[in-house]
Parts: structure tokens; sequence; C-alpha cells
């Protein structure tokens, strides 16, 4: 019987992800990684892959909890979201011993692992580094920078911070006049930009890590009429919020590095992982997503959409 | 009793998510349960401590935080030793447990405000750190070997801060039960009052009990930083809430003073499998902390309305009936030519007291004929003689005052029921003889305090042999005991000598009366419910031993006191009947009269007649002596013979009886026949009829 080469790479696809099993430990079940979850879930059902969700709503302990027993239960692949560089490390390097490929999202840990799919993180950094040194360096405006930092120990935060410090090291005129962490919350990212704002009514930008977050320091701007003066430039997923806040002029840049196709690119790394035979923690693959600037309601297309239950 | 409820809640706990979730029980997965849960445990105990003192610890979640923080500081940053690092968060822990004290206990702040605002500083100056130290802590680690193991280790297949949690837990649980310091910290929570009454140092042992908080939850935060290696900024938050809530939920009393370790560990431990499961099912981490909530709630809701309700619980369930069968006792009516026949003997007794005495349950003369008895108040009773017109209150010394004896020094020597033996002086002053025996140290309950001391006799080396007739009711309800027939009594022996009091028989079924033979070397003593004589053998080659002397009496015999010819008078408190033998042999029918009728319809013992009666070292009874009907002595508890008389008490008696006994040696007294030299009336009487029971047994004497 002559064989259809296409037919048996079909094959050899589904023997190789068919009936696989995929476990999701986010840092909880927000706008974000709801996008994720939901593409990548698509995508599994369509190849056939289980997938299982664990929701720690925030708690780190719990997260390192749900983890561990994640590896108990011996998952082909075990897809992380690292609160903290330090948090799951540990975990993940026995995940992999125990020959479960690990996939971190966006959030890194100091371990590497079979595959990271996400953000070039320090170049998103730099991007919004230059763009507020574009608005604010070289003697415009004061040059007086907040930086809203997420959570402290995140590499996400971490390393964005840290590129964007070296860039701003270029220009001598850039004042960063506080660069604290708002641990994801724009609770906390209003009450900081309220005391920045007392200490320096000529703020000239605002540089923060995550879009929801600067909604609190966007208000707060706002409400002390300096729409437009005090420049917001945010990294963000691209939720539709994120956009509406360009939308309506409260943020002035915002750098989307767009979950829904990031969800694409996590079920494309699991589908390279399944079908690789090597053993767990041998590869180190990047999948890292391409980032748009979101300026006004044309680019609306870099943000996704939530679809309607 | 109350542990049940939050053991079986876990237990439904756990079952049920073996149930939902597919190998749950591997041993991998149990050991990463164990391994995820102590830090809570420790924090749950810090804040367990804190409300049984009485007070409340809020900062136990941020000392928490910091004690992380602090240990991969010192270890990672500054790179202290391992030894150094642990030493130094403790001592990190103490000091915040010293600040909260000092001020609780010293400066009598209230506890709530005073650890709310630590913990809010501490959290701020914790979120402050961990930013500032955010980037060197993200990217230092530490390769030491002790590190590695303290976070990821095992003891046996025991993840090794488990194994902290239970060491530290059951040293905890005995601190707290067993050592001085601990005891005063639950009665101080229980109390403060009674404590300071009780000469406890109240300020130091609040101070304490939060140092002791602080302690914990710092090794908590140790024990976390080896196996998370991280200080983020969520690391406690909100854990206070979680302890409090752990807590309630194993029934700790809020107001302090109740509850215990092993609860507090059982509260926490549901509240983690409960978050751990329900993320393991995949649960919206929403929907989780709202079934959290809705079951705290619950647990709230219940407690309250388990406290308000738990007499009654308890009246349905605490007596525990047991089986006690019983063969046909010898007949005592008039015609039936029995020793036990009834008779009128006592009919004509003449009454001393009338009135003027309330409740004489036992009586005693010395050597210049007066007459004492306790009184109802927890007063001795002095009656003049010769005629005992003059009455007069000998000495106060409170609770019920029970059995007497007179020992070589001419003090009296008193049972007292909720506190314990204490002495008369011949100059009144009262004097605490003991009022604990040894702890048995296999049983949860402390069973050191002496609850119904109720007789006692004195042996010639001094040793007083005293029965704690029950440990599981007061006087009030020393019926109810009789209604379980459960051997919850014991022998009690204290040496003067030594001032050291242990326990030399449990689990006796009511011992009352006690009293050393004639000839020195045994000790009887009788089993209420069981209506058994039993010889205790103190001096000679049988010491140790117990034997049964007079099995299946009518009634139910009382206290036993010597009689001038050599042998032994007997009280019989109450009669046993047919009905209530066959109610003692169905346990099952007691449970059922005592969930479904209130007490005052319960069966009782006939204790509505009056009967003394008279047996010999052999076990042989020789005579009985009655007041039929009990119209002037129903419920005879004891009766001593003096100079030819026999005196006769009754624990709800208005008066004391005294009859003149036809062949009563007039010169014979009490004291005379065990401290003079020419008292000890060796009888030698061979007991021949008695079955020796083997010590094993014996330490097991019940209704079997």
């Amino acid at each position: 019987m002559a064989a259809d080469p296409r037919a048996e790479l079909l094959q050899k696809f589904e023997k190789a992800v068919k009936g696989k099993t995929v476990a999701w430990v986010p840092v909880w079940m927000g706008v974000l990684e709801g996008e994720w979850t939901r593409v990548m879930k698509a995508h599994f059902d369509d190849y056939g892959i289980k997938m299982v969700t664990r929701d720690p709503n925030m708690k780190s302990d719990v997260q390192l909890q749900a983890v561990s027993s994640l590896i108990n239960e011996k998952p082909d692949v075990l897809i992380v979201q690292n609160p903290t560089t330090t948090l799951l490390a540990r975990e993940l390097k026995r995940a992999m011993d125990a020959g479960i490929k690990v996939i971190q999202v966006n959030m890194a840990s100091n371990q590497l692992t079979d595959a990271y799919v996400g953000a070039d993180v320090p170049k998103l950094g730099r991007m919004l580094a230059g763009e507020v040194i574009k608005a604010c360096g070289g003697g415009k405006g004061s040059g007086k920078i907040s930086i809203l930092q997420g959570e402290a120990t995140a590499a996400y935060s971490l390393d964005m911070v840290k590129a964007a410090m070296e860039v701003f090291k270029t220009d001598p005129s850039i004042k960063i006049v506080s660069s604290q962490p708002t641990n994801w919350d724009a609770n906390k990212a209003s009450d900081i930009t309220t005391n920045v704002l007392q200490q320096n009514p000529d703020l000239c930008g605002i540089f923060s890590v995550w879009g929801p977050q600067t909604v609190g320091a966007a208000q707060v701007v706002k409400n002390a009429g300096k729409k437009g003066e005090v420049k917001i430039f945010v990294a963000s997923d691209g939720q539709p919020a994120d956009c509406d806040m360009v939308d309506q002029g409260l943020f002035t840049k915002n750098l989307s590095y767009r979950a829904d196709t990031q969800g694409e690119a996590i079920a494309n790394a699991v589908l390279t992982l399944l079908q690789d035979n090597r053993p767990a923690g041998t590869t180190q693959l990047a999948y890292y997503t391409t980032n748009y600037w979101v300026s006004s309601k044309d680019d609306r297309q870099y943000c996704f959409v939530v679809p309607k239950e | 009793m109350e542990p049940i409820v939050p053991f079986t809640l876990l237990l439904v706990v756990f079952v049920a998510f073996i149930v939902m979730i597919p190998g749950y029980t591997s041993i991998p997965q149990l050991q990463q349960l164990m391994r995820s849960f102590p830090e809570q445990g420790f924090v749950a105990m810090a804040m367990a401590v804190s409300i049984l003192s009485g007070g409340l610890d809020l900062s136990v979640g941020a000392v928490f935080a910091m004690a992380d923080f602090l240990t991969l500081y010192f270890l990672m940053v500054l790179e202290w030793p391992l030894p150094l690092t642990i030493v130094a968060v403790m001592g990190w822990g103490a000091l915040i447990g010293a600040i909260n004290g000092g001020l609780i206990a010293y400066a009598k702040t209230r506890p709530f405000l005073t650890t709310m605002v630590v913990l809010i500083i501490l959290r701020a100056a914790y979120n402050k750190i961990t930013g500032q130290y955010a980037v060197e802590l993200a990217g230092a680690s530490s390769d030491n070997a002790a590190w590695d193991y303290l976070g990821g280790g095992f003891l046996f297949g025991i993840p090794i801060n488990m194994v902290c949690l239970l060491v530290v837990g059951i040293v905890a649980h005995f601190y707290l039960t067993r050592i001085r310091s601990g005891v005063h910290i639950m009665a101080v929570g229980s109390s403060r009052k009674a404590a300071r009454h009780a000469g406890i140092d109240v300020k130091w042992s609040l101070f304490m009990a939060y140092v002791l908080s602080g302690m914990m939850a710092s090794l908590a935060g140790i024990l976390y930083a080896a196996r998370q290696n991280s200080a983020g900024t969520d690391t406690g938050v909100g854990w206070e809430v979680n302890a409090l809530a752990a807590a309630v939920l194993g029934g700790i009393s809020l107001s302090g003073g109740r509850g215990t370790i092993s609860r507090a560990l059982m509260g926490a431990a549901i509240i983690f499998l409960l978050i751990n499961g329900l993320v393991q099912l995949g649960t919206h981490g929403s929907l989780t902390t709202a079934i959290i909530g809705a079951i705290l709630l619950a647990a709230v809701a219940f407690n309250v309305k388990f406290v308000k309700n738990k007499g009654k619980l308890l009246q349905k369930i605490y007596v525990t009936p047991s089986l006690v069968e019983f063969e046909p006792p010898a007949s005592i009516a008039r015609d039936s030519g029995t020793v036990f026949a009834e008779n009128d003997r006592l009919k004509n007794a003449e009454a001393i007291a009338l009135d003027k005495i309330e409740g004489p349950e036992d009586i005693i003369l010395d050597e210049h004929d007066h007459l004492y008895t306790v009184n109802r108040n927890g007063s001795i009773i002095r009656f003049l003689a010769p005629d005992y017109e003059v009455r007069e209150e000998f000495a106060r010394i409170g609770g019920r005052p029970l059995g007497m004896a007179l020992d070589r020094d001419k003090n009296i020597l008193v049972c007292v029921a909720g506190m314990g033996v204490y002495g008369v002086k011949p100059d009144r002053t009262v004097f605490k003889v003991t009022d604990e025996t040894n702890r048995t140290w296999y049983r949860f309950k402390d069973d050191s305090r002496l609850w119904l001391a109720d007789d006692l006799d004195v042996a010639p080396d001094g040793k007083i042999y005293f029965s704690d007739a029950t440990t599981r009711y007061d006087l009030s309800d020393w019926a109810l005991d009789g209604f379980e027939g459960r051997g919850n009594g014991r022998i009690v022996c204290h040496d003067p000598a030594t001032g050291k009091t242990s326990t030399v028989l449990s689990n006796l079924a009511f011992p009352n009366g006690v009293c050393v033979s004639h000839d020195g070397r045994s000790v009887l003593w009788v089993s209420t419910w069981l209506c058994r004589i039993y010889r205790y053998w103190i001096a000679g080659e049988k010491a140790g031993q117990l034997e049964l002397l007079v099995d299946n009496l009518p009634g139910y015999p009382d206290n036993v006191n010597r009689a001038s010819d050599g042998t032994y008078w007997l009280a019989f408190v109450g009669l046993r009947s047919p009905v209530y033998d066959l109610a003692m042999a169905d346990p099952a029918f007691r449970t059922r009269m005592v969930k479904q009728i209130p007490p005052d319809e319960w069966m009782c013992p006939g204790i509505n007649n009056g009967c003394v009666i008279k047996f010999d070292d052999t076990g042989r009874v020789l005579e009985s002596w009655w007041d039929p009907g009990g119209r002037s002595h129903p419920t005879i508890t004891s009766m001593r013979e003096h100079k030819g008389y026999l005196y006769i008490g009754g624990l709800e008696n208005n008066r004391i009886g005294r009859v003149k006994l036809p062949n009563g040696d007039v010169n014979w007294t009490g004291w005379k026949s065990y401290w003079s030299s020419n008292g000890q009336n060796n009888s030698g009487v061979a007991p021949s009829n008695v079955r020796p029971i083997t010590t094993a047994k014996a330490k097991h004497v019940s209704g079997a």
C-alpha cells in the first residue's frame, strides 16, 4: 500500500499530540489570563489535547501548591505564569526532572525551561523608554518621570524597568522622581501618583509596565487637570480597556503585546514540545511575541476583543 | 468532647477530596500536602496562643512575612551562616512579640487595636523593604545543603517542615497543658481575675503568650523562606484572617482560655485542604474564595449555636451508660431469715443536733468525746460532749467536706468534694493535704485534679488513702455517675513524708468508703455501684494486690469504719431493686432514658431507707441494723462506733443518730484503735473465702 505522505504526516502529528494533557497555572484568571486561556483552549480542543487549569487567585503560596500537586499528576506539558522570579523556580526544575516539559508565559523565573512564550520584556522597556524620551527628554518639559512598576520581584516588571533605566540614563535631562511597585493594583497606582503629583506638579511623564494598573494613575492625572500635560506610556497585553484609555486620551501611548496572538504562540510551543521526542529540559526555546503601538482609535486592531459568552 | 466537631469536619473534607480528585491519596500528593501546610499551621498556632491567653494577635501574618524576608536577606544578601540566620529571625519574632506583649500586658492597651497597628506598621515596612531589595533577592540564591534540606528534605518520608510542625505542636500542647507557665497562660485566658487571685503573674503570662506567638510566626517565616525562596508582596497577606478563621473552625473560644493547639491545627488544616482541593479541582479563584467565606460563616454560626446549646447537647450525650450485670442479691425481706432481713434496730435512734446540721455525710469523735461532723456549707461543725447541745463551727474549709479521719497527731483529715484533701489541726488551723494526684501521661484530659474526694483513712505508716469517687461528675450529679456504672473513679494515696500523691488504683466504679483494716496491712474500700467490698493490700507479702472481699450486696455501700470487736461497719446509702438492676444490665435502655426524658424523671437507686451492716475480715456479713423506710435516717452514708454507741450520719439528713450497742466496748474509741499501742486489734483471722484479683485486672475493676 502506497503511503500517502500527507496523511502520514497528520498521523504522526495526531500520535504526538492527541490525548496529551496540558496543565496551566496562571497567577490568577484576570482578563489577560482569560484571553490566553480562551485561545489555548480553542486550539487544544481542536487538536484533542486535554487542558487542566488551576487558578490560585493571586496567592503565591496557593500557586506553589498547585504547581507542586500538578507535578505529581504528571501532565505532558506544564504552562506557568510566574508571579516572581524565584517562587516557582525550584518546582519548575523538579517538573522537568520528572519528565514534564515546562513553558513559561510572559513572566519568567530564574529557572530556564523548555520554552518561554511572551514579550521580549527588555525590548518593551527600551521601546517605551524611547517614547518617553521623545516626549519628555532633551529639555522638553521638566524631564521628570514617574515609574510605575508591577510586582517588584516579577521578572516582567523587573526586566522592563531595568532595561528602561538604561535608556533613561542616556539622557541626562530625564529625572526619575519615583519608581515604585503597584503590585498590579490600580488603587495603589493612584495613591502613588497622587503623591508624586503633589511633590512634582511639573511631572512630565509616567512610565508604567502594565495597562490595567495605570488606570488609577491616569484618573489622578485627569482629576488634577493635567490630562495631556502628563504623558502616560504603558505596556499592555492589549485588553480592550487599555485601548479605550488611549481612545479617551487618558493613555498617551500603549505598547500592546497582544494576548490573543500570545495565546496562539503558547499553543504552538505546546505543539512543538509534544512533537519533539527529546526529554524534558533539553531545549530552551523562545517564542518572543511582537509588540504593536496603539496611539489612537486607528490602532484598535492591536487590542483583542473578549467574545460575549 | 468538642474536638470531635473540627475533627469530623476535617475528615469529611479529606474524604470528599479523595472521592473527587483522582490520585489524591498517592504518596507524592500526600507528601505535597504535608509540605505545603506547616507554615499556615504555625501561624494558626501563633494566633491560637494569643487567643487562648484571652487576647488576639493580628500581627502574625506580618511577622511571618517579615521573618520570611529577613531570612532570605540575612542568608542570601548578607550571606550569614544558616544557624545565625535562624537565631536572628527567631529573635526578631520574640522582639515583636515583646512589643505586642509589653503594650498589652504592661501598658494595658487593647490586644485588637495594638496588634492591628503593629500589623499595619510591619506590613508597610515589609512592602517598603521588599521593594528596596527586590532586585537583589530576585537574583540571589543560596547553595547550602542544610538550607535546601529545610526547604525540600524529608525525614522518614515526611517533609521536614511538617516534622517541625508536629514536634513544635506537641511541645506547645504539653506546654499549655502541663508546664506551669503555659498553664498560667490558659488560666489567664479563662479568667484574669481568678488567675490573679490564685497568685499568677498575669502580666508576665500575657507577655509570654505574645512572645511565643511572635516566635511561632517567625519560625513559619523561616520554613516558608526555605521552601519558597521568595518574598513576594502577597506573602502573609490575609494570613492573620485565615489563622483567626482556623481558630474559629477549630472551636477555640474567642473569649480565651478554652481550646487546644490541636484544635487550631485542625481548623487550619480544614481551610488549607479546602483551598488546595478547590484549586486542584480547577475552581475559578473568586469562587474558591467565596466558598471558603461561606464555610467560615457557617462555622461561626454553628459555633454560636453550639456554645448556646452545648449544655443541652452534653446532657444528652455526656452520660454513657455501661453494662453492669447483677445476680439477685440476698433477700432483705423481714421474714427471709437472712442476715440482711429488715428489722427495727435503728428505728428508735436518738436524734442529736436535730435541725442544727445540714448533711452530716460523715461524723467522727475525738478522745474527749466531742462530735465532729461536716456541713453542707463547707464547714466542720463540732458538738460538745457530753450532751451535744452546744454547736460551734470548728473550722471552715469551703467546698463540700465529706469523709473524715483522725491522724496520729489528732488532726482531722477531711475529703472535700471539688477541692481535695484538707486537714484541721486541734488548734483549728486548716491546712491543705493534697489537691492533685499524678497525671496519666497518655491522656489528653488533665486528670490530675481531684473531682470528688469522698472518704479517706490513715495507714499505720501515716500514708493517707482516699477515694476520688468519679472524675466525670461533680457531687451534685453523683447519682448520674451511678447511671453510667463505669470505672470513673480511683483510689489515691498521699504520703505526708514525701508530700507526693499518686493514684494506686484507677478505673473503679465509684470507690466510696475507705477503711484501713484492723491489722493495718490492707485498705478496705467499696465500689458503690457494683455493690462490692474490696481489699487492697498495702503491707506484707500481698502488698499491691487487690481482692474482692464481698460481692453482690443488697444495697449500695458507702462509708466503712472500724467496729470495737475487730469487725467493720458499713453504711448502705441506697437499696438495690430488681427494676434498677435490670436497667443496669441494659445500657441502651438507660441511654434512651437519658436522651428522652428530663433528669428529674430518671430512675434512681432507692435511697429512702436506712441500713447499716457489719462484716468481718473474712468477708462474712454478721448483722444488719435498719430504720425501715428511712423515717429518721434515710440515705445513711456513715456510722462511727464510740464508747458503746453507734453514731449515724447521712448525706442529706438534718440530724445525727445515736443508738446504744448491746455488745459495744464502752472504752473503745476510733483514735485509740488506730494510734494507741494496745489499740491494734490483730484478730488474726485468715481470710479464706476471698478471691485474689491479679494486679493487671485490678487496674480495671469494673462491672464486667
